[in-house]
């Protein structure tokens, strides 16, 4: 739809916010905030002069008022309405096209480097599958309502569901995507401090719902290098039958 | 109102489109050159359902605005199934 | 209320006389329930509606309550007032209820009473069909009662997603039966969408052209049409979810390639203009009483109208804006972002017409006026935040949060805001009555601060997921404060319900027109309206209201005052119900409601294609049969009642002069039905999509059955034609001799569709062998089911004919069903390619 040349160089630019999702989304976030804040407050404070003002307080009345039986006609031409609108317009459209450059960045990052993990959500817990680089094979290691990843790398999450509609999504790191069976949606996030953080699952799915979560722990590299060889080790210690009953 | 010979040709001719829609798969058309075989179908349903709303439902006859409703029927139907279907694509 | 110290004189004669009742002699009193049973007249329904709906508003009320007591705290697992599986229902029926039983009933509650008024209607096009709608927009709501009493209603969230949705993770009947109602709520609004859409355009006073409409009809009339082609698409969604549960078919089984995506976009196609469904007429009411207390016609009227239709037709092409997290691509979302935009435009511009509006003005702060300024100040919040959910990246991370439950409370509950100016506004004409002005300030005062408080600390608890009862304790403050203005807004209510129910008991008696610069004509006639509602024939003619004599109203038929009919028997009026007689009661309506009730109930206990083993068994199959017998009953009953309704096209009529009030009614439901296949056969297209388009072949091995039936219906088709034309030459063998072989060629049709599905069920394919076989019964079913309705239209008209109907001169009949059968033979030229050939 926009040619990559174009995407690119306003990415570039320096305009267009960039970084990890919780940077971009505080950053857009704000001055949504800000400008929103500042129009609505001006747009309410002129209805509230306005009816302050004109506030029926008897008195002669020069106006020609509408009477009943008339056929409905408008008052004024409408030239500051379009003013308004024109005014209006301006601001949220370059608001929306300004974000729609990250937007690009968003969508355009995922999958290209750091770690590859399946995420399968079921009623009503969190299975995640750690592929291999390319993101395309798992590679035995598993784990159920837990996920362990290394700081400061991007983590590239495919998200399905084994059974009913789920979202996954984890606030702290403002990243979410659905999790449809039968579909695979793509996200990614990088988390810059270790510690841990808690997924939810943000559509209802059943009885469970409102539980079902899933820790998220942030590693330094090496200490996630460490847990994800262990756990290397051990699954290859059992069959090769165990890995694709796992079915992926 | 003697439309009779108007409407037994336009059913003559709705037959015949039919028959020909079915050769199209007769034939092997649909193996050979999928795509053209699929739009020859549709355009014959195109043709026979304009012909039968136009003429055996009276709309040539009607307003205008009356197609227009059909119309607005049938955008919402192609915006919905155009829009869903290049969206999973 | 209001007194006008100023002498104003009224424009033309239109000054209100007092009500001259002598027709109401057609209808028992108002006291006795019998009335209110049997009644047509569209105030009376108007009246029925809003009652309805507030119940159901107090209804939807407790359950919110339930959901606001249940997030005082973070629960740990079975901890709080409601189970998990109760929180659950309760957040669905909540939200399932508030938008389909509450808000647009409550709306069409006004509509009913205003817009024939305000055009200068005696009535609406269809009296029966107004009823009918009444009835089974009740029915709807008792299903959506009993669903609770029936194992468990539906818990899956009102947005209804799946596969969450399918008796695999929801056995209970009663979410059947919730479904049911959908179904059932959807068959009102479109019986109510084609008499209103009728009625507004062909009904007009003479001179009320399009343009200078009240803008309270004109967002009716464009809600109208949002509702008859929206609801279509609802309609095909939850037909297919009740097949799916019922019968079995598959489409949206957690196995299915794109089941779950295709439910969200059937859902969401009808979800967009439902939101704008719900807020327009608010906006409409919200226009006349911005203009009528500020004493200011509204600036830029015209680009007000101009918006507003610009509004709902794009309506119809953002609904993806709720699917950016679904699989959908890039390329769509940027689509779907910006048509967002562009939707929020038009918005812009009725905002800030309604605030240009009150300058100069002399406004006056009646309670209407305050609720009607308070919801515009809603939203604005609501709008503006909306804006943070247009764009994509934002949504992301707001999307299932609270921050969506903010937005789009602030947004609707804004409608509600403006729907109750409404109602104090069109209080002392609908009830005569005078309400009390300080417990109105005063409810408003309450009604505000608790909205705000409500609403406002989700925005700030906006990290909370939707439908949870477990959050992070740093949000308990916020929750808590949302859930006392629950209550403060739930005792707001509490308010404007004592108000006016002590003021049709104990209230002054209004003025016919108790406000300074009102204009429209409701406020020309008496408080309440007699009921043929005018003293003469309404006339814009002459450049402002006036109600002519009778004499002078033959000269105004525009379209020659054929005849009218509801479906019934045709019978000639013209001019002002004065010399002509006009029905206003029939039981029929009252009786069809029943029956569609006691049909659902009865079906909802098959499961997956089985009723229930035991004496449980035997109460939903007789309920089935019984409900079924009792509708064709009925229906047949109503079709042979004699029944005179006011005709259209003696005033104004664009753009529809010349085509007679049935016939219009059978077009624009005959567009409706387009929807609801399009769906059917979109929902076909994008599984095949999904599941790759070449992958799949047809279940049918070879079409030449399908070519047979195609030549069977095509002449079918040809037959009906005949029928008319032999009509026309007055041949009564000829009519009967078209239509008997109309019949035995649909019988043909069915016989051989029956040997086809005999042969593949024998092979073993059935509605569940996969999506492939599901559509393909489902989509020619749903038209095998139209041609069985057909089928039995025609045994009733062959009987007619027998007896010499249809060849005196009234053959309209005939004609319109012509135009049904037809179009059933228009849907089979497409379904016979795409199931059979391609
Ligand atoms: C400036 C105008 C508006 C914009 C830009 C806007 C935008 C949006 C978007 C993008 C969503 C999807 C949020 C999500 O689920 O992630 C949404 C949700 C919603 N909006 Fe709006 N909206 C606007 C006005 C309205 C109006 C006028 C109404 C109703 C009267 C409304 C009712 C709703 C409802 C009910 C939902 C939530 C549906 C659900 O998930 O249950 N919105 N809005
Ligand atoms: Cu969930
Ligand atoms: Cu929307």
């Amino acid at each position: 739809m926009i040619p990559d040349s174009t995407a690119a160089s306003v990415l570039q630019s320096g305009l267009v916010p960039q970084g990890t999702r919780v940077q971009v989304f505080s950053e857009i976030y704000w001055v949504f905030l800000g400008l929103g804040t500042l129009v609505g407050a001006v747009v309410i404070g002129y209805m509230l002069y306005n009816a302050y003002k004109y506030s029926y307080q008897g008195g002669v009345d020069e106006e020609e008022r509408p009477k009943l039986g008339e056929v409905p006609t408008g008052g004024g031409k409408g030239k500051k309405l379009f003013l308004s609108l024109g005014l209006s317009a301006i601001i949220v459209i370059s608001l929306i096209a300004w974000t729609y450059g990250t937007l690009l960045f968003v969508e355009g990052q995922t999958g290209e480097q750091g770690v590859d993990v399946q995420v399968e959500g079921y009623q009503f817990g969190w299975n995640f599958y750690y592929l291999d680089d390319g993101g395309d094979d798992y590679t035995g290691v598993n784990t159920t309502n837990e996920l362990r990843v290394p700081v400061d790398t991007q983590i590239n999450l495919q998200v399905t569901s084994d059974d009913v509609f789920h979202n996954f999504g984890i606030p702290q790191l403002k990243v979410k995507t659905d999790a449809i069976p039968g579909e695979t949606t793509e996200t990614w996030f990088e988390a810059s401090d270790t510690g841990n953080y808690t997924a939810h699952c943000y559509e209802l799915c059943g009885q469970g719902h409102s539980y079902m979560d899933a820790e998220v722990i942030v590693m330094e590299e090496d200490e996630f290098q460490d847990w994800y060889d262990s756990q290397n080790a051990s699954t290859n210690n059992e069959s090769a039958a165990n890995v694709a009953a796992a079915g992926v | 109102m003697a439309r009779t010979k108007l409407y037994t040709g336009i059913y003559v001719a709705l037959f015949v489109i039919a028959t020909m829609q079915v050769a199209v798969e007769q034939i092997g058309l649909l193996e050979s050159s999928y795509m053209l075989a699929l739009g020859l179908i549709t355009v014959f349903s195109l043709v026979k359902a304009v012909v039968v709303a136009g003429y055996f439902q009276h709309l040539v006859w009607e307003p205008r605005s009356v197609t227009y409703v059909m119309l607005l029927g049938f955008v919402g139907f192609l915006a919905l199934t155009v829009a869903a279907s290049y969206s999973i694509l | 209320m209001t007194d006008d110290n100023q002498p104003r004189t009224d424009g033309g004669t239109a000054t209100a006389l007092p009500g001259d009742s002598h027709d109401d002699d057609h209808l028992p009193p108002r006291w006795s329930l019998k009335r209110w049973l049997v009644t047509t007249n569209h105030k009376d329904v108007g009246l029925l509606y809003l009652a309805t709906a507030m119940f159901f508003l107090v209804f939807g009320g407790v359950l919110a309550l339930l959901i606001r007591a249940q997030m005082w705290s973070p629960r740990a697992p079975g901890t709080g007032v409601l189970s998990a599986m109760a929180y659950n229902q309760a957040v669905s029926l909540h939200g399932l209820i508030m938008v389909f039983w509450f808000i647009s009933p409550f709306a069409t509650g006004f509509a009913n009473y205003i817009v024939p008024l305000q055009i200068g209607a005696e009535d609406l096009a269809f009296p029966r069909l107004n009823a009918l709608s009444y009835w089974l927009y009740l029915a709807s709501g008792i299903l959506v009662f009993a669903s609770f009493f029936q194992g468990s209603s539906f818990a899956g969230g009102w947005t209804l997603y799946a596969p969450l949705n399918i008796p695999a993770f929801m056995p209970s009947i009663g979410a059947t039966t919730t479904v049911f109602a959908i179904v059932v709520f959807c068959a009102s609004i479109t019986v109510g969408g084609v008499n209103f859409l009728t009625t507004i355009h062909r009904m007009r006073a003479p001179g009320l052209t399009m343009r200078s409409l009240p803008l309270f009809t004109w967002s009716w009339l464009l809600t109208a049409w949002m509702m008859l082609l929206a609801f279509a698409a609802l309609l095909a969604a939850v037909m297919i979810l009740l097949s799916d549960r019922m019968l079995g078919t598959t489409y949206f089984a957690a196995t299915t390639a794109g089941g779950s995506v295709l439910w969200t976009h059937l859902f969401w196609f009808f979800g967009h203009p439902e939101v704008y469904i719900v807020f327009f007429p608010a906006l409409g009411a919200m226009a006349e009483i911005f203009q009528t207390f500020s004493g200011n016609r509204i600036v830029g009227r015209k680009w007000f109208i101009v918006s507003m239709v610009l509004v709902a037709l794009q309506s119809f092409i953002v609904w993806m804006h709720h699917m950016f997290l679904t699989s959908i691509n890039l390329e769509v979302k940027t689509l779907f972002m910006a048509t967002t935009i562009g939707i929020s435009l038009p918005f812009d511009l009725m905002v800030f017409a309604l605030i240009y509006t009150l300058i100069k003005g002399r406004i006056r702060w009646d309670t209407p006026m305050l609720y009607a300024f308070g919801a515009l100040v809603l939203f604005i919040v609501g709008g503006i935040t909306g804006v943070f959910l247009g764009a994509v990246v934002l949504d992301y991370e707001f999307r299932g949060t609270y921050w969506v439950v903010a937005h789009f409370h602030y947004v609707m509950v804004s409608g509600v805001t403006g729907l109750i100016a409404g109602l104090f506004y069109w209080f002392p004409k609908m009830t005569g009555k005078t309400y009390d002005e300080f417990l109105g300030k005063l409810s408003f005062a309450v009604y505000f601060t608790g909205f705000n408080l409500l609403y406002f600390p989700l925005f700030l608890a906006w990290g909370t997921p939707r439908r949870v009862f477990a959050y992070r304790p740093e949000y308990v403050g916020w929750h808590r404060l949302a859930s006392v203005g629950a209550v403060i807004l739930g005792i707001a209510f509490l308010l404007i319900i004592y108000n006016l129910a002590k003021s049709i008991v104990a209230g002054d008696d209004a003025a016919a027109n108790p406000w300074p610069y009102s204009t429209t004509a409701e406020w020309a006639v008496a408080s309440p309206p007699p009921i043929e509602n005018f003293p003469g024939k309404p006339s814009y003619v002459s450049g402002s209201l006036e109600f002519l004599d009778d004499d002078a109203t033959a000269a105004a038929a525009a379209d020659g005052g054929t005849a009218a009919t509801d479906g019934g028997h045709a019978a000639l009026e013209s001019g002002h119900g004065d010399d002509v007689h006009v029905d206003h009661a029939s039981y029929w309506p009252v009786t069809i409601g029943l029956f569609t009730l006691v049909t659902a109930l009865g079906l909802s206990g098959l499961q997956v294609g089985s009723y229930p083993s035991g004496l449980e068994g035997l109460f939903y199959q007789g309920a089935s049969v019984l409900g079924v017998v009792g509708l064709l009953g009925s229906i047949t009953a109503m079709g042979y009642e004699n029944f005179t309704a006011h005709e259209g096209g003696l005033g104004e009529a664009w753009p529809f002069e010349g085509v007679e009030n049935t016939k219009m009614g059978m077009w624009v439901f005959l567009a409706s039905d387009v929807v609801l296949f399009g769906a059917f056969i979109g929902a076909a297209i994008f599984l095949r999509v999904a599941y790759g388009w070449t992958q799949w072949h047809p279940i049918p091995h070879n079409p030449i059955p399908g070519l047979v039936n195609t030549y069977l219906l095509l002449t079918s088709s040809f037959t009906v034609i005949l029928a008319l034309v032999a009509a026309q030459k007055r041949s009564r063998k000829g009519v009967v001799a078209s239509l008997t072989l109309t019949f035995l060629l649909g019988l043909g049709f069915l016989a051989n569709k029956a040997i086809e599905w005999v042969v593949l069920f024998s092979e073993g394919t059935g509605l569940d062998s996969s999506v492939r076989a599901s559509t393909y019964y489902l989509t020619t079913g749903l038209h095998m089911g139209h041609v069985i309705a057909g089928l039995l239209v025609t045994a009733y008209l062959i009987w007619r004919a027998w007896n010499g109907a249809y060849t005196d001169g009234n053959d309209e009949t005939l004609e319109y069903f012509g135009l049904y059968w037809h179009f059933v033979d228009i849907v089979w030229l497409f379904l016979f390619p795409l199931f059979y050939i391609v």
